[in-house]
C-alpha cells in the first residue's frame, strides 16, 4: 500500500478494495489451478452452463458453417482455448515443441469439460511481449468446441485446424483430422575446416554445412511423423520453418560453431490409403470482379 | 443437448473408415509410424492430389549451401554476371536434384507442390541457402505412367488443385523447369545522365539490361524443357530478385512446370470444362 495511496484516502474506497479482494482471489485460483493441471471454478462453471445451454453458444465460425449443423449434425457449443507461456532454457526448439503441446492439452481439457469430442476451427497463434526477454514467449491456442451427432466421445476431442464445413467435407471422404503433430530439431555443427568457404574465389556448395542441415531436416521431419502416428496416419505440415545461425567460437575451443534447427507444424489425418470417395468435383470460373470470399480456406488458415 | 444429438445416426459418419473410428476411441493402438505419411499439402490440396488418384508418400527436402564465387564485372557495361547466374542456377538445381533423390528412395512416381527457397544468411554476404521442399506421391494402382524424365521422379510446382485440372486436361507434368540470369545494369555516365535532366525519355540502355536479361532466363527455361520432352510448360514465373546484392544487380529467374500429354489413352481422365458462375455474396 503506497503512501501516497494512504494520503489520498484511495484505500479507503469500497468499491476499490473488492475490486482488489476479488483479482486477488481469481489470482489464487489461476495459480491452484495451473498447478493441478486443471481450471478454476470459475472457468469451469461457465463450460458446465455453456455445456447445459444455460449460457447461450458461442462460435468462430463464419454463418456458412452453421449449415453444417443441419446437413452433418455438427454443433457448436463455446469457445476453447490454452495458451503457455513458456522460457526455452537449454532448447528454443524443445521449447516450441513443449509450449504448443502444453497449450494444446489445456484447450483440450476445456472441451472435455464441455462435453465435445471435437475442435474446430483452432488457430494458433504465438506473441512476443516487449520487455519480457528474446527467450520466452506465449503459445497459444484457440478454437470453437463442437459435438458431432453420432462420433462416440474420444478420450480426447479431436483438435482440427479447418473450419466445420471443411471438416464435413474430409469427413464424407473419409477423412478425419484429429489433431496437431509437431517435429523440431536442433544441433550443433563443430568444424576445424573452411566450413564457410571464407576468401575463396570460386563458386562452391559449401557441402559441409548443407549434409549439416539436411541430417537437422530429417530429425525434424522423423519426429513430425513420430508425433504424428500417435493420434493419425498421416500428417499435412503446411508450416515450416528453418535457420542455419553461426556462434561465436567457445573460449577453450576454436573451432567454428554452426546451429541448425528446423520445426514443421501439422494436422494430423485418419485416412485409409488407397480407399478414396470421389468427392464429385466440377471445376467452375468465377465471373465476378475483384476480392473473391473463399468457401474454402486459405492456405493460411490451415495453420 | 448434447446427449440428444450424439443418439441420431449421422450420415456423413459412414463413410469414415472403422479403424479411424476405432483408433479414435482408443480401441485400437496408435504408433505405426512405419505407414503414416507425411507431406506439406494444405487439406484441400491432399484432397485433390487423392482425387486425382494419387497417395501422398511423404515430405522430401533438399538443401544446397553454397559460396558464390567473386565475379569481375565492369560498372559502366551491361553484362550478365556469369559467375552468380552459374551460382545460383548450380545450389537451385542441387537442392532439386536432393529432394528428388529422396522421393526415388521412397518409389514416388513425382513430387507436387514444391517450393523453391533462396535465404540469404545472416552471418556471410556470399554464403546463400537453397531448399527444395515437396511432396511425394505416388499412383494409388502402381501405373508407371506418371514417371518423369529418365524414369527419376516427376517434379512440378502445381499445387495438388492444379495437378487434378492438369491430369484433366489430358498432361502430366515431367519436371520443374527453370532459367536463371543475374545482371548487372551498366550505370549510367555523368553528363549522360545531365543530359537527361527535365526531358521525358527512354534510358534505352536500361530497357535493354532488363530486356536481355530476362530474355536469357526465358531461354535457359525454353531449353530446359526441350531437353526433358517436354511439349509445353505450365504456369510459369518470372520472379525478378536482387536478393541484396549491390545495386544495379537484378536477378531474373524463370520457373514452370514442363509437361506433355498423358501416352496411356487408359490413363486420361473425362475431361471437365469449367462452368461459369457468378457468386451471389459479393
Amino acid at each position: 500500500m503506497s503512501l501516497l495511496g494512504r494520503v489520498l484516502g484511495l484505500n479507503q474506497d469500497p468499491d476499490r478494495q473488492r475490486h482488489q479482494a476479488e483479482q486477488l482471489a481469481r489470482n489464487q485460483a489461476w495459480e491452484t489451478a495451473l498447478t493441478n493441471q486443471t481450471l478454476p471454478d470459475f472457468v469451469k462453471q461457465r463450460l458446465a452452463d455453456t455445456k447445459s445451454g444455460k449460457l447461450p453458444w458461442v462460435s468462430t465460425g463464419s454463418v456458412g458453417a452453421m449449415l453444417s449443423q443441419r446437413s452433418h449434425g455438427i454443433h457448436p457449443l463455446g469457445m476453447v482455448s490454452g495458451n503457455c507461456w513458456y522460457h526455452y532454457g537449454y532448447s528454443w526448439t524443445r521449447g516450441h515443441y513443449d509450449g504448443w503441446h502444453t497449450a494444446i492439452d489445456r484447450m483440450q481439457h476445456e472441451a472435455t469439460l464441455m462435453g465435445a469430442n471435437a475442435v474446430v476451427d483452432v488457430k494458433m497463434s504465438a506473441t512476443r511481449m516487449e520487455g519480457t526477454g528474446e527467450d520466452q514467449m506465449d503459445y497459444a491456442v484457440l478454437g470453437t468446441a463442437v459435438r458431432i451427432a453420432g462420433l462416440a466421445t474420444p478420450r480426447v476431442p479431436v483438435i482440427a485446424t479447418v473450419s466445420a464445413l471443411e471438416f464435413a467435407r474430409l469427413m464424407e471422404s473419409g477423412i478425419l483430422p484429429v489433431g496437431l503433430a509437431i517435429g523440431a530439431h536442433y544441433n550443433w555443427h563443430y568444424s576445424y575446416r573452411n566450413a564457410t568457404g571464407q576468401g575463396s574465389w570460386w563458386n562452391q556448395e559449401l557441402r559441409e554445412l548443407s549434409d549439416f542441415m539436411t541430417d537437422v531436416r530429417r530429425a525434424a521431419l522423423s519426429q513430425l511423423a513420430t508425433d504424428a502416428a500417435r493420434i493419425g496416419t498421416g500428417v499435412l505440415a503446411r508450416v515450416q520453418f528453418s535457420e542455419l545461425l553461426r556462434g561465436e567460437p567457445l573460449e577453450q575451443d576454436p573451432r567454428q560453431r554452426f546451429l541448425g534447427r528446423h520445426i514443421a507444424f501439422g494436422t494430423a489425418v485418419l485416412h485409409e490409403p488407397r480407399r478414396h470417395i470421389p468427392l464429385g468435383l466440377r471445376p467452375v470460373f468465377s465471373v465476378s470482379d475483384g476480392k473473391m470470399t473463399p468457401v474454402m480456406p486459405t492456405e493460411k488458415e490451415i495453420i | 443437448m448434447a446427449d440428444e444429438t450424439s443418439s441420431q445416426v449421422n450420415p456423413a459418419l459412414a463413410s469414415l473408415p472403422k479403424h479411424a473410428l476405432e483408433r479414435l476411441q482408443g480401441l485400437r493402438e496408435a504408433g505405426q509410424s512405419g505407414g503414416i505419411f507425411t507431406s506439406d499439402l494444405s487439406v484441400n490440396e491432399f484432397l485433390m492430389v487423392r482425387e486425382a488418384g494419387f497417395e501422398p508418400l511423404g515430405l522430401v527436402v533438399g538443401s544446397c549451401i553454397y559460396h558464390v564465387g567473386i565475379q569481375y564485372g565492369s560498372w559502366g557495361q551491361n553484362q550478365e554476371l556469369n559467375v552468380i547466374s552459374q551460382a545460383m542456377y548450380q545450389a537451385r538445381e542441387l537442392a532439386m536434384s536432393r529432394m528428388e533423390q529422396e522421393a526415388l528412395t521412397l518409389m514416388a512416381d513425382g513430387v507436387v507442390g514444391v517450393r523453391l527457397e533462396v535465404k540469404r544468411l545472416g552471418w556471410d554476404s556470399d554464403i546463400l541457402e537453397f531448399m527444395a521442399i515437396g511432396t511425394a506421391i505416388a499412383h494409388s494402382a502402381g501405373h508407371p505412367g506418371f514417371k518423369g524424365p529418365k524414369g527419376m521422379p516427376f517434379t512440378s510446382d502445381l499445387s495438388g488443385q492444379d495437378f487434378w485440372m492438369l491430369l484433366r486436361a489430358g498432361h502430366r507434368p515431367l519436371a520443374m523447369v527453370m532459367g536463371s540470369c543475374v545482371y548487372h545494369v551498366a550505370h549510367q555516365g555523368v553528363f549522360k545522365a545531365m543530359g537527361n535532366v527535365g526531358r521525358n525519355v527512354e534510358i534505352t540502355q536500361f530497357t535493354q539490361a532488363m530486356y536481355d536479361a530476362r530474355e536469357l532466363a526465358m531461354e535457359r527455361m525454353q531449353n530446359e524443357a526441350k531437353e526433358s520432352g517436354a511439349d509445353g510448360v505450365v504456369g510459369v514465373q518470372l520472379h525478378e530478385g536482387s536478393h541484396n546484392w549491390q545495386p544495379h544487380v537484378i536477378e531474373f529467374f524463370a520457373v514452370g512446370t514442363a509437361v506433355k500429354p498423358i501416352e496411356d489413352k487408359a490413363l486420361i481422365p473425362e475431361p471437365a470444362s469449367p462452368q461459369i458462375v457468378i457468386p451471389v455474396n459479393d
